[in-house]
């Protein structure tokens, strides 16, 4: 039994080119290493608009421009997250949502009474609700911050989150780069990270999938779908910046960028089909929403448009998660929010 | 049967066909037989039952111990129930695995352990109390107040029963308004825990359930007929958790018995699974450590956070080998998942039983700090190097030990692990 199950894999494996590794091969070359690229410049960005705002040769708008694009990139980059990024609370520096308790506002206010003003060792030995974008974004927007009044109290925590950014970003990039690096354990197997191009493009697969459940929970949230459907805007990701909308049509880019490149691996060509059209149909309608989901969620007649997006997006996660990983094999594991 | 390297081979196999071909690859025959798996399933029913079982006996010690502090309160009683409480959270916590992937337990779990809460809700809070954004609910105040009007809506609360106190859960929509349960027990025999990441748990005087001269806190008639309401409920809601686990009778047991073997097994995994990774090492150690927030401590009025974590881990590993220690210190073993993966692939099995002893070990490692004084709050203080080590050594064990399972649930065929999204599927 055992002699004939080699041997019928030694012809399988010869006769077939193996477009599972070319997939992935491609996009950890073409898709998930230029997305961490891409995030590494726009913290960079975002750090000269810090330091030129502080130092009064940008405007507040430069700022929230270029605080736009690091959102846009990272969000962009979740589907995308495999390794580095993922591991230890490298991914919670970046943001920290949900914040339920507004830790963000108490966590900023008692770092900047205790350290005036901020070091970075005060910034680097603090939690992670502090040295990221959310509470970037509460320092640039939330109106109980007088940031024109007192540049000197919160122009080191901006210029200190940016930097912290910055250098996080560099981290991961340098474990996807070189020959030991991320990119290159996702083109030649085995290796310590994949035991072949299948475990890979399984473990890239769930990343996306798991990230396609998040964005349902991102707009559920708000929506009130785990609170009897008492709406909670001040859940949103992003409310203070009202962005939240953005993120979500970047993360689905970021995801369905994925797919473009593993359609091609599909057996079952009606599939193919409805996931194109899942895909089509979520961008339409987050595409076509009006106005910021902090505002939307509060408006009764709005819910309606909320709830054809959150169907459409319960579709895609099913046909993906369902459909997609049982025609090409993949089991999906656990994720972070199966414990909800 | 099949042997363990030809179980890999078809799987592995059957990937490259999907890979390379259009054909659709045989379905192979279940790598377990059928009967022993069934019974495999049904010792889990046993499991639970017995740990449902323990739950409540403990819970009516607890209430005893409750009716003796409301009897005479005194530093002695109050401290005699919070001993109660801490004993009766053994076998509880023991239980959370089969909360996921059991939607009878699931949907039934909010009103015995929902955390973390707002305890404004129920009584008294300091100054510094940090409620959630937006929760009408924060500082009701249900122990100082005869009615509540939330909106449009007006609710009396002159008759505290256990109805009434169900019924305020999620009030306004809020997760975090929690009336019922281990949570709000601990709150009135602790209070707020105003120590921070400092040591100290919550120091609620017991003269707050005084109806004398003594009297503190305000309210305490009230007081008082939360707490015995609220721990009959307590009871009276584990009573129909151990209903639902008895052997031959119409139930949610019967049910898990009459389905496909295979969805048994898949729940048990999923319980397993979910517990370890996106509860126990994310929602209950992580949050609370990156964000050093003590709010987001499990047992955070009593610090008895190490026990719940250490106990939790104990029961994924107590479905996995098919054993519980029962409070009364007897063994019951069986049938188990590790005897069905072992036939197929011996490696797995005893890599898994490692993670599951390393995981132990590690969640021993709380334990013991707490022992030498230095609880889980204190664990996560911003700048304890030391302490987070330990927690994140736990949270380590725990994300491997998934992939374990992962590996466990392969060896069973079982490539959808979530029951919900597999009812589509098979």
């Amino acid at each position: 039994m055992r002699v004939m199950v080699m041997a019928l894999l030694t012809v399988l494996l010869s006769a077939c080119s193996n477009p599972r590794q070319e997939v992935t091969v491609q996009l950890a070359n073409q898709l998930l290493l230029p997305a961490h690229e891409q995030w590494h410049g726009s913290n960079g960005a975002l750090r000269v608009s810090a330091e030129g705002f502080c130092a009064d040769e940008l405007d507040q708008a430069a700022v929230e421009q270029a605080f736009y694009r690091t959102l846009q990139s990272w969000s962009y980059l979740q589907p995308l997250m495999l390794g580095p990024l993922a591991e230890g609370n490298r991914s919670w520096q970046v943001q920290f949502w949900p914040d339920k308790r507004n830790l963000v506002a108490h966590q900023v206010e008692a770092l900047l009474d205790s350290h005036s003003p901020l070091t970075r060792e005060a910034l680097e030995g603090a939690s992670v609700v502090v040295q990221g974008l959310t509470a970037f974004e509460y320092v640039l927007f939330d109106k109980a911050v007088d940031l024109a009044g007192q540049r000197p109290r919160y122009c080191p925590l901006l210029i200190g989150i940016a930097r912290h950014q910055q250098a996080l970003s560099a981290e991961v990039l340098a474990l996807w780069e070189g020959p030991e690096g991320m990119a290159s354990r996702l083109g030649d197997f085995p290796n310590d990270r994949y035991a072949s191009a299948d475990e890979a493009l399984g473990s890239i697969l769930r990343t996306q999938i798991t990230a396609v459940d998040v964005l349902k929970k991102k707009l559920g949230v708000p929506m009130g779908r785990l609170n009897k459907g008492v709406v909670q805007p001040w859940q949103a990701e992003a409310w203070r910046s009202r962005h939240s909308i953005g993120n979500l049509q970047s993360s689905l880019s970021g995801a369905r960028a994925v797919w473009e490149r593993v359609r091609s691996l599909v057996g079952d060509a009606g599939l193919v089909t409805r996931i194109d059209a899942a895909y089509e149909n979520t961008g339409q309608k987050l595409a076509g929403l009006p106005a910021p989901l902090v505002e939307m969620v509060q408006d009764k007649a709005s819910l309606p448009r909320l709830q054809a997006l959150y169907e459409s997006l319960d579709n895609l996660e099913t046909l993906q998660q369902v459909e997609l990983a049982r025609d090409l094999g993949i089991q999906i594991g656990f994720n972070a929010n199966d414990g909800d | 049967m099949l042997t363990r390297v030809a179980a890999g081979g078809l799987l592995l196999s059957s990937l490259w066909i999907a890979g390379c071909s259009d054909d659709t690859p045989a379905a192979p025959s279940a790598p377990y037989d059928e009967a022993q798996a069934r019974q495999v399933v049904n010792h889990y029913g046993e499991l639970a039952l017995a740990a449902y079982s323990d739950a409540l006996a403990e819970a009516q010690q607890l209430q005893v111990a409750i009716e003796a502090l409301l009897a005479a309160p005194s530093n002695d009683t109050l401290s005699a129930a919070r001993e109660a409480w801490r004993a009766a959270r053994v076998p509880y916590m023991q239980t959370e695995v089969f909360r996921f992937g059991n939607r009878v337990v699931d949907e039934w779990e909010g009103q015995v352990n929902a955390w973390p809460l707002d305890e404004g809700l129920i009584d008294y809070v300091d100054d510094s109390y940090q409620a959630v954004m937006g929760n009408p609910g924060a500082r009701a105040n249900i122990i100082a107040s005869e009615s509540l009007t939330i909106g449009e809506e007006a609710r009396d609360l002159s008759n505290l029963d256990g109805e009434l106190l169900a019924s305020l859960n999620e009030l306004g929509g809020s997760e975090v308004n929690v009336a019922t349960g281990y949570h709000a027990i601990e709150f009135l025999l602790w209070g707020q825990d105003l120590n921070g990441t400092d040591a100290g748990a919550g120091e609620r005087p017991a003269t707050d359930f005084a109806t004398d001269a003594s009297a503190t806190g305000g309210h305490n008639e009230r007081r008082r007929d939360y707490l015995r309401a609220v721990t009959d409920l307590l009871i009276q809601d584990l009573e129909f958790m151990v209903a639902q686990w008895q052997p031959d009778a119409e139930n949610y047991r019967a049910e898990l018995e009459a389905d496909a073997v295979k969805n048994g097994l898949r729940k048990m995994l999923f319980g397993m699974g979910s517990l370890s990774l996106g509860e126990l090492a994310g929602e209950r150690m992580k949050v609370a450590l990156a964000a050093h927030s003590p709010e987001d401590e499990h047992d955070c009025f009593s610090d008895n956070t190490h026990f719940s974590h250490f106990y939790n881990g104990k029961g994924i590993r107590n479905v996995y080998l098919g054993e519980y220690r029962r409070v009364n210190g007897e063994t019951l073993s069986g049938p188990s998942l590790s005897d069905l993966v072992a036939a197929n692939d011996a490696a797995v099995d005893s890599q898994l039983k490692q993670e599951l002893a390393a995981s132990e070990a590690a969640l021993q490692g709380l334990v013991d700090n707490a022992a030498n004084g230095l609880h889980f709050d204190q664990l996560i203080a911003p700048g304890n190097a030391a302490g987070a080590a330990v927690i994140n050594g736990a949270i380590e064990a725990l994300v491997v030990q998934t992939g374990g399972i992962e590996k466990a649930a392969l060896v069973l065929d079982i490539q959808a692990l979530n029951p919900d999204t597999a009812d589509h599927q098979f």
